[in-house]
């Protein structure tokens, strides 16, 4: 016995499955992590100004920062972290200790504002840029501005404790990445109204997930999947948005707008984003805040920044600005700006409107500048917003509007709380399925060093496909859960196969060990060979809705043949010899 | 003393004979497992009515179905297009009941409610419709309805709600037909260049094929309604069924040791414990599994393993000794 066990663990086959087991296992890296991961924070959120990180989707769920405690209260899970938070107060300072730092918010209250039926009268100063032409060249002139204006009269309603803009989730036990039937979320399926080049549908892609991650969703997948061209496939082509933990509404509408951005002067489209603009000032000379007012209780921050017009735009505008007349506003005696004002609308919507000087008048003019503004509670949180407005409108205008209109084709939302069960209801029916396979084949050879040895290979492979989904950031759900059982009822066949091959009574004693191991594998080849054929075609069909389940059962396949199935058969070879 | 002796003797005698008579039943049991293996042997052309008559049956179910629906398949809403709802419920519903109050509610569309669980438990229902997803008045209807008729409010519940727009779900059919034909084509070829022998290799695919067609027309008796999970089975049943085909025709044709009857046996000895396992795994998994994807796919598999033993067993063997007997006369022995 002792022999053979030496015999067994010098075997290279063997080796190789133990040293796959035990990188699968460092690649899952089970822990007993306690507390609560963070999934998003949510900005200008009492957690962002506390400088809580929004976390990096790259990171692996176990090593993403969690919640361990809040005032010394110790956060075991989602529930016990919204009993406590539901417990907090207004205005309090809270320490939040994380698995990398402890962070101290200062809790906010929630404000409604309403208007009242009364209008009061304010003077404000306002600094207000336009673009002149001095000497010629056109340069961007700030000018401050005292204005009375008549606003309505506005009152605060306290709306109690403000959200602390945390997204948690119970902490990972291990790098698995679970599916959004998993753990609930939203999964949208677009399609582009025309068809688009490989080019364009990267900027799409990017253009999108840069507009998501402005919203504070970080825990997405945004990828082209596309059918093969006929005659394989309908060549249809597909965008598919996964957003973990975020509901439906909410990516829809972020997803419906298409980012166009027009500037108009009267009902004439001067320049639209993408089309017209050669360059978007990004750097510190280029891009800034401006200053800030207060608009009701709140504070507003303009930004600013230059962009460069093709010639033909800026012809546009002055083809657009010829007929304009010259405003003559009686408070400050000046004539400054002309009767009609360029005005910027993103998705239809008028974003913002910018006086246009005077003396631009019928001028071509390609160096303009583009302002907007933040609004919010302090000077901190409305330079944020204004940091952030500005973002995206620079972004907009950078990569142009998505290229074309996208329509909602499907949309899944999961809820968690049917995820969770899936989860647990999984594990327990592979681990039946597994079993009553071990059991059949128990009674079928009657020797516990056959159906013992099954048992592990199949477990093995779990273990090992598992380990692969980790490393490769693969999603587990329901679909690869379908393939992983295919790849071990394959496993199985295989296993069979082999057994049956060498133990097979072989009365002319022609063949030897290596003989019937290479026979069984020419069967085992072939098996592997038509299930590939049979999977392939559907990593590139119908919107790779089971793409999952196809690469997770070619993946499972694979690890099959040239880790699990060459060190079960030497097992059977030394122990069965 | 001797009274003892004799009853003992007597007793004996008694067992001796019962001994015989289980011989004897033994021999007969025997002789009929004999007759069937002669049947087996020898009958193999007859026995090909068999598989082929289940074929040509099937066929004409789902020449029924096309001319009676005209699709060859009863499409649920992730191939036809439509709103799919899952309601987590923990106590139990009447679902017949459900699916009559939402039926009532929309007359015009095909609606179909399901319990999802396991094993007796209820974790939630769901309720598929093929109303137009995309228009909201219509979707509010569906789920207030079910508010109505489920007597919760959805609000306070985290229910899932799929949206597939009827396009799309005539789109994904074809594009998964195409995946399933190509599937095919691709396992077809692999087979032939390994075999590299025509009529063997066709024999194999046409068990696989008898196989889906099979398994479809018996998806339809049953009234399945089938979805990209269901395409998905189909797929893994391609798989599945030409596994003992290959295990067959490798031992068969590239074996020499034994009869060719033989290696036959040899073969459904490893190729039953194959299917053996794989249907309890499928059990299992179908009693087990909370999930309606999964629990479809289980179902449609099971379907297959069923009809591939007949397949393979009886139409593939026929088909092979069919084929080394022609051989045989040209001379060449397998």
């Amino acid at each position: 016995m002792n022999h053979k066990l030496k015999k067994l663990a010098t075997n290279w086959r063997i080796i190789i499955l133990a040293v796959f087991i035990l990188m699968s296992l460092i690649a899952l890296h089970p822990t007993l992590n306690n507390g609560v991961a963070i999934r998003s924070v949510l900005t200008n959120s009492s957690a962002s100004i506390a400088g809580i990180p929004q976390p990096d989707p790259s990171v692996q769920p176990v090593s993403r920062e969690r919640i361990l405690s809040i005032n010394n209260v110790p956060i075991a899970d989602t529930k016990s972290y919204y009993k406590y938070i539901s417990s907090l107060r207004v205005n309090k300072t809270i320490q939040i200790k994380t698995s990398k730092k402890v962070y101290t918010l200062t809790t906010k209250e929630k404000f409604e504002t309403i208007e009242l039926n009364e209008t009061e009268e304010k003077i404000v100063n306002e600094i207000v840029q336009s673009n002149k032409t001095i000497n010629g060249t056109t340069q961007l002139i700030n000018e401050t501005i005292t204005k009375k204006i008549i606003v309505p009269k506005t009152q605060q309603i306290s709306k109690g404790l403000e959200d602390l803009g945390l997204g948690v989730y119970d902490a990972p036990s291990t790098n698995i990445r679970k599916g959004l039937d998993l753990q609930g979320g939203t999964r949208v399926l677009l399609q582009p109204e025309t068809k688009l080049n490989s080019l364009d549908i990267n900027v799409l892609i990017d253009n999108m997930k840069e507009r998501l991650n402005v919203y504070g969703l970080s825990d997405l997948v945004v990828l082209e999947s596309d059918d093969l061209p006929p005659p394989f496939g309908t060549g249809n082509q597909y965008i598919v948005v996964e957003i973990a933990g975020a509901t439906e509404d909410e990516v829809k509408d972020l997803l419906a707008k298409q980012g166009k951005f027009e500037a108009k002067i009267g009902n004439e489209t001067v320049f639209r984003g993408g089309h017209d603009i050669l360059y978007v000032g990004r750097s510190s000379q280029d891009s800034r805040i401006e200053g800030c007012n207060p608009t009701g209780n709140q504070l507003a921050c303009r930004f600013s920044f230059a962009i460069t017009l093709s010639q033909e735009a800026a012809q546009k505008q002055a083809d657009a600005t010829k007929n304009s007349t010259v405003i003559y506003d009686p408070s400050t005696s000046r004539s400054d700006y002309l009767s009609d004002k360029i005005e910027f609308y993103l998705d239809d919507k008028k974003v913002d409107e910018l006086n246009i000087g005077a003396d631009l008048k019928g001028q071509a003019v390609t160096q303009i500048a583009i302002s907007g503004s933040g609004v919010g509670a302090n000077q901190q949180d409305a330079v944020v917003n204004a940091n952030l407005n500005m973002k995206r409108l620079q972004t907009i205008l950078i990569t142009g509007s998505l290229p074309v209109k996208l329509s909602i084709l499907k949309t899944d939302a999961i809820s968690p709380v049917l995820g969770e069960g899936f989860v647990n209801n999984s594990i327990l029916m592979s681990l039946l399925a597994i079993l009553a396979v071990a059991i059949v084949v128990g009674i079928r050879y009657r020797k516990l060093l056959i159906a013992i040895p099954i048992l592990i290979t199949m477990l093995s492979e779990v273990i090992i496909l598992l380990g692969v989904a980790a490393l490769i950031k693969w999603n587990i759900d329901l679909a690869a859960i379908a393939g992983i059982l295919v790849a071990i009822g394959t496993g199985v066949d295989d296993q069979i196969v082999i057994t049956d091959e060498t133990l097979k009574a072989d009365s002319s004693g022609a063949y030897g060990w290596k003989d019937k191991v290479k026979r069984a594998f020419l069967i085992i080849m072939l098996a592997y060979l038509t299930v590939v054929a049979a999977m392939f075609p559907l990593i590139f069909a119908g919107a790779g809705l089971l793409k999952g389940f196809a690469i997770t059962t070619i993946i499972g396949v694979t690890i099959g043949v040239f880790i699990t199935r060459p060190a079960y058969s030497a097992f059977v070879e030394v122990m069965l010899k | 003393m001797e009274e003892q002796n004799k009853e003992q003797n007597n007793e004996q005698q008694k067992h001796i004979a019962e001994h015989h008579k289980k011989e004897e039943q033994k021999e007969q049991k025997k002789s009929l497992k004999q007759k069937l293996f002669h049947i087996y042997d020898k009958k193999y052309k007859m026995l090909l009515i068999f598989p082929f008559l289940m074929l040509v049956l099937a066929l004409g179910q789902i020449g029924y179905q096309v001319y009676k629906t005209g699709d060859f398949i009863k499409r649920d809403v992730s191939l036809k297009g439509g709103v799919t709802v899952t309601i987590p419920v923990d106590k139990a519903v009447d679902i017949t009941q459900l699916e009559n109050l939402i039926k009532s509610k929309f007359p015009n569309n095909d609606i179909a409610v399901r319990t999802l669980g396991s094993a007796g438990t209820n974790a939630g229902v769901i309720v598929e419709a093929d109303i137009d997803g995309n228009n909201k008045d219509e979707v509010q209807n569906l789920l207030s309805a079910i508010e109505s008729s489920l007597g919760i409010n959805l609000s306070k519940v985290n229910y899932g709600i799929e949206i597939i727009g009827s396009s799309l779900g005539a789109s994904f059919f074809r594009a998964s037909l195409r995946a399933l034909v190509v599937a095919f084509l691709l396992m077809g070829l692999v087979v032939m260049i390994y075999f590299r022998t025509f009529v063997p290799s066709i024999a194999v695919i046409v068990a696989g094929f008898s196989d889906m067609v099979v398994s479809l027309a018996v998806v339809n008796m049953l009234g399945i309604r089938v979805g990209t999970a269901g395409i998905a089975a189909f797929l893994m049943l391609i798989g599945y069924s030409v596994d003992t085909d290959i295990l067959l025709t490798v031992r068969v044709l590239k074996r020499r040791e034994g009869t060719v009857m033989d290696r036959i046996i040899s073969s459904i000895k490893t190729g039953m414990t194959e299917t053996m396992t794989a249907m309890v795994a499928v059990v299992v998994a179908m009693l087990v599994t909370q999930s309606e994807v999964i629990r479809q796919i289980m179902i449609i598999l099971l379907i297959g393993l069923f009809a591939d033993i007949l397949n393979t067993w009886i139409q593939n063997v026929g088909i092979l000794r069919i084929y080394i007997e022609k051989q045989a006369k040209k001379g060449i022995i397998i």
